[in-house]
């Protein structure tokens, strides 16, 4: 059963390339463009990973994130952070969310992304794998 | 004989007088002989210097076993002259007294040579004392007290004075303040010396180190009523260190500023740079599975994100840019109908209604036109997006020229989606957008900004829901100021 990865951004562009790339790659994709929306679809979709933008007009990437962690539900959920914000190397989650309580992502990626570290960075956050993933829909 | 008593007469009345005076004269009066004995004394001398009888001037005056150094009775039995002395004394309690003395010779024959002087002394302690007082306020307090003449010369200066300018009696307050050969434009002296007001003002001074001093001056005359002004104090207040904050604050605005200018142009470069990378992997794809609703599709996003790229170079540019206004009379309604013809075929395509309240009345404005063409399409642009976001079913946005008081105002105003709190918190922040890719986060920003540069103001009403309004109001007085000196200027 194909992996499902949750898309927030509130750029349409940039998360329909996302969804792309992890389509082409055999996981199911979906995409919401704010916070709200995002949140709704969790419930139903119950993604296997989300992939998050920070900086979106209404509710930032920050709100959603602590929401994912606060609730017993979806605290498990792997989550990508994926902004133009900062570079990688310079990223400090504690800078956004100082509250220790709260346990910072899996991972952060600076946009625009590298497509082939972006995918196997979603196989190893949800099969443990980093060489195999849900295989390549090219072949299907 | 009646003649005999008669003078009798007359010199008894003299003498009562004499007497009535010696006594009753509000001073402390005593009459010394040649070898400093006090011979005669009054009431008053008595009550502050006790029994003085068989003793000695300086013993009763000073509490001395010897005469006193400088001794204007001397003086005064070897000129023959009056002599005005002040001397610090101690009194019969052992409290120390200041006084000051006239002291006058008294001869027993019209000729003859000095056999006695009469000292008159007043106690001064209470003054004394308060000068000293006066004189440590004077120096201590910590601003910079000068007393200036008429002819700008510095006749007094106070301790922090000194230390922060030099030595500077007698020379010009202009060579001391500024290091200048002249008087100084906007002197306050100057003013106080013309009006005998009080004038204040900021300056800045070199001190004597050559160092640069900011200081709020207040310079207010000193004169008695209904004189002319003969000096002025000027009380200054040393400003340096509050400048050099006020300096490294607004730099670290400044960098501030230009930091979160730059981290949100890279931002939204960034997810352009996404978007057409985006549009050649789709396109990529599409070509690869020989499908060509993904080609399409691939090259819709190449092309969308080209365009966004112009948008954001050209919103950015025109930000940037310092320009000042040109400002040309031009009738307000123009520009409103400009923005008609240029959206309402836009706004009709998404069966939004674009109309027009203009005010047939209104009077020609001095506006740049350009400019205010920039802020109008913004705003509009905006307003149908709103709309388009809108769950609404019959949406409008209608711009209003109004003149009023004497502000001429361009309202737009729509029934779309409106802002929450949140959202009009963060209007006029540097790359804020609510339309995702869509909008470069500059055209508020610029509109303030090109409305600031006219002497106005903007400001919005909103609700979620109920749609937003945005008023650009522009007092004419500011918009006449601004003209008049463009033209000057010009």
């Amino acid at each position: 059963m194909s992996l499902k990865v949750l898309i927030v951004d509130d750029e349409s562009d940039v998360a329909r390339y996302l969804a792309m790339i992890v389509q082409a790659n055999g996981f199911i994709p979906k995409v919401a463009n704010n916070v709200e929306d995002g949140l709704e679809i969790v419930n139903d979709f119950k993604p296997d990973l989300v992939c998050l933008d920070i900086m979106m007009p209404k509710e930032s990437g920050v709100s959603m994130y602590q929401q994912l962690r606060e609730n017993k539900a979806t605290r498990h959920i792997p989550v990508i952070i994926i902004s133009g914000a900062e570079q990688e190397e310079k990223f400090d989650f504690r800078n956004y969310l100082p509250d220790e309580s709260v346990p910072e992502p899996e991972c952060y990626m600076e946009k625009p992304v590298d497509v082939d570290k972006y995918i196997a960075m979603i196989k190893r956050l949800t099969t443990g794998d980093s060489i195999e993933g849900g295989g390549n829909d090219d072949e299907a | 004989m009646k003649r005999d008593t008669r003078v009798k007469k007359v010199r008894r009345f003299n003498d009562m007088v004499y007497q009535c005076l010696f006594e009753e004269v509000p001073f402390n009066v005593a009459v010394i002989d040649r070898e400093y004995n006090i011979v005669h004394a009054n009431g008053n001398f008595t009550e502050k210097f006790g029994k003085w009888q068989g003793k000695k001037c300086y013993t009763v005056y000073k509490k001395l076993h010897q005469p006193c150094d400088e001794c204007p009775s001397e003086a005064v039995f070897e000129t023959g002259q009056v002599k005005v002395a002040d001397a610090v004394g101690i009194d019969k309690d052992g409290r120390q007294t200041h006084y000051v003395g006239h002291v006058a010779p008294l001869r027993t024959t019209p000729d003859g040579p000095v056999d006695f002087v009469m000292e008159m002394t007043r106690t001064i302690t209470g003054t004394k004392s308060w000068q000293q007082e006066y004189q440590v306020l004077f120096d201590r307090i910590p601003c910079y007290i000068t007393v200036i003449d008429r002819d700008y010369r510095i006749v007094r200066a106070n301790e922090a004075f000194r230390n922060s300018f030099g030595d500077v009696l007698d020379k010009h307050c202009y060579e001391v303040f500024k290091k200048r050969t002249t008087k100084c434009r906007n002197c306050p002296a100057r003013k106080t010396f013309r009006d005998g007001n009080v004038h204040r003002s900021n300056q800045k001074g070199t001190g004597k180190k050559g160092q640069d001093i900011h200081y709020a001056v207040t310079a207010s005359p000193l004169m008695r009523s209904g004189d002319d002004v003969a000096h002025i104090i000027e009380i200054a207040t040393d400003v340096t260190a509050l400048k050099k904050l006020e300096h490294d604050v607004l730099e670290a605005e400044r960098l501030g500023a230009v930091g979160q200018t730059v981290a949100g142009l890279a931002h939204s470069i960034k997810n352009i740079l996404m978007g057409l990378e985006g549009g050649m992997y789709i396109a990529a794809r599409g070509l690869k599975l020989e499908n060509n609703e993904m080609i399409s599709e691939g090259w819709e996003m190449l092309e969308r994100n080209l365009t966004k790229t112009t948008s954001l170079v050209r919103d950015f540019l025109s930000f940037a840019k310092g320009r000042l206004p040109s400002l040309k009379p031009v009738n307000p309604n123009d520009l409103v109908e400009e923005i008609i013809d240029l959206y309402g075929a836009i706004a009709s395509e998404s069966g939004i209604v674009l109309r027009a309240e203009l005010d047939q009345q209104i009077k020609m404005a001095p506006l740049d036109a350009r400019g205010i063409h920039t802020c109008l399409t913004n705003l509009v642009s905006n307003a149908i997006d709103a709309c388009q976001m809108s769950r609404r079913e019959k949406c409008e946005v209608v711009i209003r020229a109004e003149d009023h008081n004497g502000v001429l105002s361009f309202i737009v105003s729509d029934n779309g989606k409106g802002m929450d709190y949140d959202i009009k918190q963060r209007l006029f922040t540097t790359f804020f957008t609510t339309k995702g890719g869509q909008g470069t986060g500059l055209g508020l920003l610029t509109t303030r900004k090109i409305v600031k540069e006219h002497g106005g103001k903007i400001t919005v009403k909103s609700s979620e829901g109920g749609g937003s309004c945005f008023t650009m109001a522009f007092p004419r007085n500011n918009l006449k100021a601004l003209f008049h000196k463009d033209n000057t200027v010009e």
